[in-house]
C-alpha cells in the first residue's frame, strides 16, 4: 500500500531517466514504511529528528535518521494533508490530538491515500485547553485515554504515533497494546522510536547569556550555539581589527595594465584621491601577495 | 532625517509603556544610520552578517554585529536551490518576521528579492514598503546600477525607506553575467563600478556593497563615496565586510557533501562538522537505548495511580499491556532509586 513512497514521482524526474541531470537520483534510498516496520520488528529504534530548511536537511539525511519530521502547522484536513504532499513534497503527514473529529480527519486523510502519523500525550497545538505545556497521562484517566486514542488513531489507518511528554509506564502499555511503532519525545525509552527537535538536541539557540530553555526531557548531544557564537564573534574581532579579509581571502586580481587605465580614468574624472588610493591598494596587494607567495601561503 | 530608526515604533509597543508585556524594551538600543556614519569616519570597520531565521537572528544579535542582512541567499543556503533567483517577495518576508523576532538590536536590512522591484520605480517602492512594514526590516538592499535601478533607488528613498546599493558581482544578474563571476577586472568594468556606486549616492544610498571585484577597484570606489562601503570578496580596503551565515560558520560543511565555500571566505568556525557529530550520537544512542535515561524520563505517575492504570487495562483486555506498564514502572523507579544514590540528575 505505502510501497509508492519508494519511488519518488517528481514530474521533473521521468523514472530511471538517464538525462534526469546532474542530481543524485536517490530512487530506492528513500526510507518507506515497510521498512520502519521491519525494525520494529526487529527491535530495532526508529529514529526522528525536526528539520525546517535545506541546511538541516542535509544534515539529518547525512546522519542516516530514519524520519525527518517537518515541525508544525495548522490543523490538518485532507486540502492541507494533500498539499503537503503535492506542494511540499513529503511523504507522509502528522496530526496532532484524538478527539473524535481528529481521528476522522486522520481516517479521511488515509482514505485520500496519504500516510498518517498520529500524535497524542501532549498536543502542543492544544495547550490553550491544556492550560499550558504540561505532561499528560499523570492520573489514571488520563493515562488510559493515551493508549485509548492510540489504539482508535491505529485503527483509522494510521502507521505510527508520536507520544508525547507522558510517564514511561503509559507509554510502554500503549507501545505494547499497538501494532504500529509509537515515537516518542519526553515518554521515556520504552518506544519503539524517539523524537527530538533539531535545534533542541543541537544546543542551538544556547548562548552564554541568552539560554533558551531547552526541554528537560531532551539531551543536548551537541554545543552549536556556543560554537556559532565563537565563530561570530571571531569574525567581527578580525573585520574590526582589519585582519579579515587578508590575502588569502583577496583572491580576484586586476592586471597592471588595467590598474593604469583605470587611474588614468580617475584621474580624468577628477577623481585623484580615489586614484591613490587604488595605487596603494595596488601595491598592498601585490606584496601581500608576493610575501605569501614566499611563505607559500595559500 | 533619519533619527526615526534610533526609536523603534512598534504598533503593539507605545513608547515607555509600562504595560508593553514581557519583551524587554529594546527602544533607543537598535543600531542606527548616524552610528553606522560615526563608525566610518572614525575608521571603523561595520561589520555585516545575514540571517534568515529566529536562531541565526539571535546569534548575530548576540555577537554584536552592526548589520543584520535578510538576504536572498536564503534561496540558495535555506532552499537548497543553485541561484538566488526562485524566492518570492511573500517568502522574504517570512524570513525578515522572524529575524526581526530574534535580533533587537542590528540594523535590519532586507534584500529585494528578483522580480520584486524590477519592472517599475512603483513595484519598486510597493515591495520596500512590504518590507517595512510586513517585514519589521529597517532598510532594504537592492542590486545593480541601471538606470532604471538608480531610478527605483531614488523613489525608494523619496518614500522615506533607506536603501543600501549593491553593485559589482549582482548575484541576480547571473543571466547577463554569464555566472557567478567577479567584476571590474577592466579598464571600462572598473570605472563602472565606480560611476555606478557614485550614482547610487546621488541618488541617497546610505551605504553599497561592493562584491566580487579586486582590492584596488574597491578602495577607489570607497575612497569616492562619502558613504560606507560594505565589501564580500572585495579586499580590505571598504569600509566594513558582509559574509553569508552559513560559509562563514561552515554550516553546510560535511564529511560527505561538502558545499563549495567560496575563495573570499573564511569559515570561523566548523558548525557542520559539529553538527554531523551531534546527530550522529543521537541515532547511535537512540538506537543503543542508551537514549532516552532516566535523566530524560522526568514525568512520573504514582504509585497508587500505576495500580488503578494496570486493572483498567486488564478490564480493557490489555494484559500484555498492563504487563509492559508494570515493567516499566519498576525499572524507571530502580533506575530513579540509582540516580539518586549516585546523586546523578
Amino acid at each position: 500500500m505505502f510501497r509508492w513512497a519508494a519511488r519518488r514521482w517528481m514530474s521533473n524526474v521521468p523514472e530511471g531517466a538517464v538525462y534526469g541531470g546532474p542530481r543524485e537520483q536517490s530512487l530506492g534510498r528513500r526510507v518507506t514504511l515497510g521498512q520502519l516496520r521491519q525494525k520494529q520488528r526487529r527491535g530495532e529504534a526508529i529514529t526522528m529528528v525536526t528539520a525546517y530548511d535545506y541546511p538541516s536537511a542535509v544534515h539529518v539525511d547525512r546522519a542516516g535518521v530514519d524520519v525527518c519530521l517537518v515541525g508544525d502547522s495548522a490543523a490538518m484536513a485532507v486540502d492541507s494533508a494533500v498539499r503537503m504532499l503535492k506542494e511540499g513534497g513529503m511523504d507522509a503527514i502528522k496530526l496532532e490530538g484524538a478527539a473524535p473529529s481528529r481521528i476522522t480527519a486522520a481516517k479521511a486523510i488515509v482514505e485520500a491515500g496519504i500516510a498518517v502519523m498520529g500524535h497524542v500525550g501532549l498536543t502542543p497545538q492544544a495547550i490553550s485547553v491544556l492550560g499550558g505545556f504540561r505532561p499528560q497521562g499523570k492520573t489514571v484517566e488520563s493515562a488510559i485515554k493515551v493508549v485509548e486514542t492510540a489504539l482508535a488513531l491505529q485503527k483509522a489507518g494510521c502507521f505510527s504515533i508520536v507520544l508525547e511528554c507522558v510517564p514511561a509506564p503509559v507509554a510502554a502499555a500503549a507501545t505494547k497494546a499497538l501494532e504500529i511503532p509509537t515515537i516518542g519525545i519526553g515518554a521515556g525509552p520504552f518506544c519503539s522510536g524517539q523524537v527530538l527537535v533539531y535545534h533542541d538536541l543541537l544546543g542551538m539557540l544556547q548562548h552564554p547569556h541568552h539560554a533558551k530553555v531547552t526541554p528537560k526531557f531532551c539531551k543536548q548531544f551537541g554545543h552549536v550555539g556556543d560554537a556559532i557564537n565563537k565563530a561570530l564573534s571571531e569574525y567581527k574581532q578580525e573585520v574590526e581589527s582589519r585582519s579579515f579579509p587578508g590575502p588569502a581571502h583577496t583572491p580576484y586580481r586586476i592586471s597592471d595594465a588595467d590598474v593604469d587605465g583605470f587611474l588614468n580614468e580617475l584621474q580624468k574624472m577628477g577623481l585623484s584621491e580615489a586614484a591613490t588610493a587604488a595605487a596603494a591598494a595596488a601595491e598592498n596587494v601585490e606584496t601581500a601577495g608576493r610575501s605569501s607567495e614566499d611563505n607559500n601561503c595559500s
